[in-house]
């Protein structure tokens, strides 16, 4: 199942050697523990640029955006397998 | 024109690059047959084909229907360009570190001349495997590149393509006939179906018949490409000089394919004046002005028609590209729907920015300035006219450009 959203999202993250390391995100009123951070990317909107942030538990793949400017985080994309 | 001496070039090709990075986002789609698409997955065609699915028999650009037919199995993913964009960028900045001579072929294919910084082949290959940890440090394990290194751009090529995926291939100066003569007509760059038609009915079918064949018979055949295919066979490349400055855009275009086929002038005018706003866009971002305008439609059975029409005055207003447009295109729509359509405005001048006489053009072009303001801020689509409200352009991924960066 794939699907696109724009889902507020809380997440938990730590800072080291310049990055941020996301570890956990709150969704829907459920807690998920990220496994893996798989890839990072930025985009610009205007001049404004965005991260985004691949990452996996055992059964779902998440991409999630940081707003930079907002430090707001969202959910944009869930994959889950089967 | 000149031949290649003693140098060293390296032929960088990220293997099936847009799966390979949703396969490296993703781990869900790793070890699948996965192909990436278009927005519109029915309509569109498949842009990169993960190494699962090559092996199975879906190959680049064909049909989203062909490759389900072929392949049931195959998860069709949709492209993700600014994605893409980010990671090549961060593989030139890799292969700038080793080489400021860096030549972009396509989004996922770079030449690297090494012959001042490696100075010999084995210097070269200690290179490409430092590059190819860089790139997957940087990028991730899952993104892998095919390398070949060879006296030229044209056999470099040819050898990075002859071990995929993630092959290190290295021919030497008197290594590349061998490796022509291993090699199928087509597989070199340079050489498409239609060429390697013509070469069969000359009772041409390899490299060392092409070798043998008579120059002067070539010319005939071929005229100024008689030669290239001469030196090619040989394992040379003529290489036109490149020019050292940077040439400005002739023309500025776009074209769409629809959701669906339609023939109601409402629909496709929606869409055309979305693509004139486009175009009158990036005309104006970069300063220019134009005067000619060509029009397209590809009809639902692929037949299409095409006009354009000349302007005296220079136009960087998208409702003026649109009625021009609009006026070549509206009498050929009746005749069947229409699948496809785009506009191209050529004949590009600075752009003089002169004052209009007439109150209501002047009033449009300050509002222009406005709009472009808030589209330098916060991007392309932050502004849309209300009469096209209704349609949606989604991206596109494609093996030569981004959309997002032109």
């Amino acid at each position: 199942m794939h699907e696109l959203l724009n889902d507020p999202i809380d997440v938990i993250v730590s800072f080291k050697d310049n990055r941020v390391l996301p570890h956990a995100m709150r969704w829907n009123e459920r807690d998920y523990k990220i496994d893996n951070v798989n890839l990072v990317h930025s985009a610009r909107e205007g001049t404004k640029r965005v991260f985004y942030f691949s990452v996996s538990d055992a059964a779902n793949y998440f991409k999630l955006k940081l707003d930079p400017e907002l430090l707001e985080w969202r959910l944009v994309e869930l994959y889950a397998d089967g | 024109m000149r031949m290649d001496n003693g140098r060293i070039i390296l032929h960088i090709d990220m293997n099936s690059y847009f799966a390979s990075v949703e396969q490296q986002a993703n781990p869900f789609l790793r070890g699948k047959p996965i192909g990436i698409t278009g927005k519109n997955q029915e309509r569109s065609v498949v842009a990169t084909a993960s190494i699962e699915a090559k092996k199975l028999g879906v190959k680049t650009a064909m049909s989203t229907w062909e490759a389900k037919k072929i392949c049931p199995s195959i998860i069709l993913w949709p492209g993700d360009p600014e994605k893409y964009a980010d990671i090549m960028h961060r593989f030139n900045a890799i292969y700038r570190s080793f080489t400021e001579h860096v030549e972009e072929f396509s989004v996922d294919e770079s030449f690297l001349d090494l012959t001042e910084e490696a100075q010999d082949y084995l210097g070269a290959t200690c290179m490409a495997q430092a590059i190819r940890e860089r790139v997957s440090e940087a990028c991730g394990p899952h993104i892998t590149a095919s390398i070949g290194i060879a006296p030229n751009r044209l056999m470099a090529k040819l050898a990075s393509e002859s071990v995929k995926p993630n092959g290190l291939t290295v021919v030497r100066p008197h290594e590349v006939l061998n490796l022509l003569d291993q090699s199928d007509l087509e597989d070199l760059c340079g050489i498409g179906h239609g060429i390697r038609e013509h070469l069969s009915q000359l009772g041409i079918e390899s490299f060392q018949q092409l070798r043998e064949f008579p120059l002067e018979r070539l010319m005939e055949e071929f005229h100024g490409y008689g030669l290239w295919l001469h030196e090619a066979a040989w394992g040379r490349e003529v290489v036109q000089e490149p020019s050292h400055t940077s040439e400005p855009a002739k023309s500025y275009g776009h074209s769409y394919t629809l959701p669906f086929n339609t023939n109601d002038p409402v629909v496709l005018k929606r869409y055309l004046l979305g693509l004139a706003d486009k175009v009158a866009w990036r005309l104006r971002r970069d300063g220019v002005a134009a005067r000619r305008i060509s029009a397209h439609v590809r009809f639902a059975d692929f037949s299409g028609h095409g006009e354009q029409r000349t302007s005296i005055e220079p136009i960087t207003d998208g409702l003026r590209l649109f009625k021009i447009a609009w006026q070549i295109l509206a009498p050929f729509l009746q005749h069947a729907p229409v699948r496809l359509v785009g506009l191209t405005a050529s004949l590009i001048s600075s752009d003089p920015k002169r004052t209009s006489l007439f109150k209501k053009e002047q009033h449009m072009q300050s509002v222009l300035s406005s709009l472009d303001l808030l589209q330098h801020r916060y991007g392309s689509g932050i502004w849309k006219r209300a009469s096209t409200l209704p349609v949606e352009f989604k991206s596109r991924s494609s093996g030569f450009r981004f959309d997002h960066e032109l």
